[in-house]
């Protein structure tokens, strides 16, 4: 198979059917997205909350489990650590699978992993909300249960990487290089922060700079390689079209993973120079992958919007892969240091941050689980994507998307407003929040149509499992 | 992966990791280390305000002229640099503003108006729309005894307690209050020296050479502004 094409290919090893391979790996994977979209709507809750505390600050003020600070902490872990990383493993570990035509090695193992790992989500919700919190963003887990999920990480990576590794497809598509790569890269950057941070903290101010840096891997690079693998694999595959360029697939990635991870560091900051400066550079770098994944897929669908009425996966994908370059490109806007003296510290670069996570990586997680899911849940099913109940996929794919617009729109307007008051020093602060207090308001719409939305999925996952449970068990609608 | 890990935590281990207190430069004493480690009470307040949170709506850093209004919004004297920070663990730097910098808060605030704006930020004239959330949960409001205890909050109306009752703060509330009124950022230092004058001359250098001052002539005024101590964030 030239390594170009589309893995859309009917036939598989005369070894290994489709359907060994998918039955093989559906209970640990299925756990794993399964377990992410509860910490989703878990999270999109307490973001609704912290959202809404914004402008009602005297709602459930005085538990101080459910003060602001402990809600957004709370948040953005679960989003992080919840849905995020359980989603990109899951989704990573199918596409091995299905690209080297290979079984999951140790399900067992990686099923274990994943209980280990919610156990510790669990650990860790309960532990902020106490005031247990570690102070450092992205990072506010305790050191206890940060260690768990290091743990279950690696023995899920390890699952992966055998996996992997005995692939009876020779020549890798580009998805693989993105999975392989994300699994070293959390590893990495995961274990440098828990050394640095949690266990022997880096002097003073180093701290800081060890946590941004950790931030902009764990997004731009682990995420962002996470979704690029699924919108390598759906867009090409869903659109029946192959891929344009394998040379430009390997350009982009080697760059995102070479500039990708230099960045995170904001202007102004009390740091030396240089280390500013060098991410400026890599942040403005970016550009060259982010339009090296652009052309690529635009030459794939032969400059043509695909038809988006077809499949709830390449719906989502193509919407999620619009948003990483909207928010992608702002984030190298945001690191030019005119820019930054008037977007830092404001709604700009939490509006990026969200449409980031919840435009990009949560929908082209949510493209992926639509067409994984069915095909793990009814192996032998011979139209799969009919078994998704089609009213509430596009309740949730409007309702996710609303709310990711209307919430970045409002939250960019608002931090943009912010800077221009901010900057002006004849403006008191209390007339800064004032201005920004309306757009704040309309951006609580965000999080409640992405709440719903997550509630609408999850019912539709549910009803999709009741109707065609695993193959464990045999039920109606396996044939 | 290697050259970001050695760019970005490698590099600045090397440059900054053993970094020692610094002295501090000034025209009117004598040069004296800097930072000093925090009170006892104060340390503890840095963990409450870590555990409450207090990070995702304030900062902690001065940035330097020409990069946003912190300076001239009296946020500090100077941008915030590496020193200011080595005795912190962990450092709060925050980086969104719902709320003022806390950098130089100290300059800004005492104690006792910290405790009245966590127990009720909006009791402060013209803040009757803050967002700031309050923080009663560290208060216990309770019947005032045969006396009224010398530790109770006074309260403007119409946030008062009940007649019969004093707010009184909890020693996590005093934790936290020591932290933010000790939080203070303006020691010039050799990476951030004093500014020069308004005939453009080094106050250092016009200090060192000047003639020598007599036993009883009166300390050479400076620049350094004195510190409201009830004045509100701008």
């Amino acid at each position: 198979m030239s390594v170009t094409e589309a893995p859309n290919r009917a036939a598989a090893s005369p070894q290994l059917s489709r359907t060994e391979i998918e039955a093989n790996g559906a209970v640990p994977i299925l756990y794993l997205f399964g377990g992410a979209l509860v910490w989703l709507l878990l999270a999109s809750v307490l973001e609704l909350l912290a959202s809404v505390k914004l402008h009602m600050p005297g709602l459930l003020a005085g538990s101080a489990l459910l003060t602001y600070g402990r809600v957004q902490a709370a948040s953005q872990s679960l989003f992080i650590y919840g849905f995020g990383v359980p989603a990109a493993l899951g989704s990573g570990l199918w596409l091995l699978c299905r690209l080297g035509k290979t079984r999951l090695a140790g399900p067992g193992v990686v099923t274990l992993g994943t209980l280990f790992w919610n156990f510790a989500v669990t650990a860790g919700l309960w532990a902020i909300l106490r005031g247990a919190n570690t102070g450092y963003a992205a990072l506010e887990f305790p050191r206890a249960v940060a260690s768990v999920l290091l743990i279950a990480y690696l023995v899920i990576s390890v699952c992966g990487i055998v996996t992997f590794h005995h692939r009876a497809a020779a020549p890798l598509y580009p998805s693989q290089w993105f999975v392989v790569g994300a699994l070293f890269w959390f590893a990495w950057i995961y274990s440098t922060v828990m050394g640095l941070l949690l266990c022997t903290p880096a002097r003073g101010v180093l701290q800081a700079s060890v946590d941004w840096w950790y931030q902009h891997n764990l997004s731009t690079v682990y995420f962002g390689f996470a979704g690029l693998a699924s919108i390598f694999y759906f867009i090409p595959k869903l659109t029946r079209r192959p891929l344009h360029s394998r040379l430009q697939a390997a350009f982009a990635f080697w760059m995102l993973a070479l500039v990708g991870s230099w960045g995170g560091i904001p202007d102004g900051s009390p740091l030396p120079s240089w280390i500013i400066g060098m991410s400026v550079v890599g942040t403005v770098f970016t550009l060259v992958p982010i339009l090296a994944v652009v052309i690529n897929l635009r030459e794939t669908t032969a400059h043509s919007m695909p038809s988006l009425d077809a499949n709830p996966c390449l719906r989502f994908t193509c919407v999620g892969l619009l948003f990483w370059v909207i928010a992608s490109v702002q984030e190298v806007v945001a690191a030019l240091p005119s820019v930054g003296a008037l977007t830092n510290f404001t709604w700009f670069t939490v509006a990026q941050r969200d449409l980031f996570r919840y435009g990009f990586l949560a929908m082209t997680m949510f493209g992926a689980f639509y067409y994984i899911a069915p095909r793990l849940a009814a192996p032998k099913s011979a139209s799969p994507d009919s078994l998704w109940c089609p009213r509430l996929y596009k309740a949730h794919f409007w309702l996710t998307i609303l709310g990711v617009f209307i919430g970045y729109i409002s939250l960019l307007a608002a931090g943009l407003w912010q800077g221009v008051m901010l900057n002006n020093s004849a403006n008191s602060f209390m007339a800064v929040l004032k201005s920004s207090m309306t757009a704040i308001r309309m951006s609580t719409t965000g999080p409640l149509l992405f709440a719903v939305g997550t509630l609408v999925f999850l019912l539709n996952f549910a009803q999709l499992l009741k109707n065609n449970c695993c193959p464990c068990c045999q039920r109606k609608g396996d044939a | 992966m290697a050259i970001s890990w050695a760019t970005f935590i490698f590099g600045p281990q090397l440059q900054l990791g053993n970094q020692q207190p610094g002295q501090t430069v000034s025209v009117t004493s004598v040069p004296t280390s800097y930072p000093n480690n925090m009170p006892g009470l104060a340390r503890q307040g840095a963990q409450v305000y870590r555990a409450n949170g207090c990070d995702y709506c304030h900062t902690e850093q001065v940035r330097p002229a020409g990069l946003g209004s912190d300076l001239s919004r009296g946020w500090g004297l100077r941008r915030s640099v590496a020193h200011d920070y080595i005795y912190e663990e962990p450092v709060l730097l925050g980086d969104l503003r719902v709320g003022p910098d806390l950098a130089n808060a100290g300059s800004r605030m005492d104690t006792k108006a910290v405790l009245q704006r966590l127990y009720e930020p909006r009791s402060f004239p013209g803040n009757d729309r803050s967002v700031m959330p309050s923080y009663r949960y560290l208060f216990e409001v309770r019947p005032i005894g045969r006396n009224p205890s010398p530790d109770a909050l006074v309260i403007p109306t119409p946030f008062t307690p009940p007649a019969g009752y004093e707010i009184v703060p909890r020693p996590a509330a005093y934790a936290l209050a020591a932290y933010v009124a000790n939080l203070r950022q303006d020691e010039y230092l050799f990476e951030v020296p004093p500014p020069t004058n308004a005939l453009g001359t080094n106050v250092m250098l016009a200090a060192k050479n000047a003639p020598p001052a007599g036993t009883n002539a009166p300390a050479a005024s400076t620049n350094i502004p004195v510190a409201a101590t009830n004045a509100p964030a701008k």
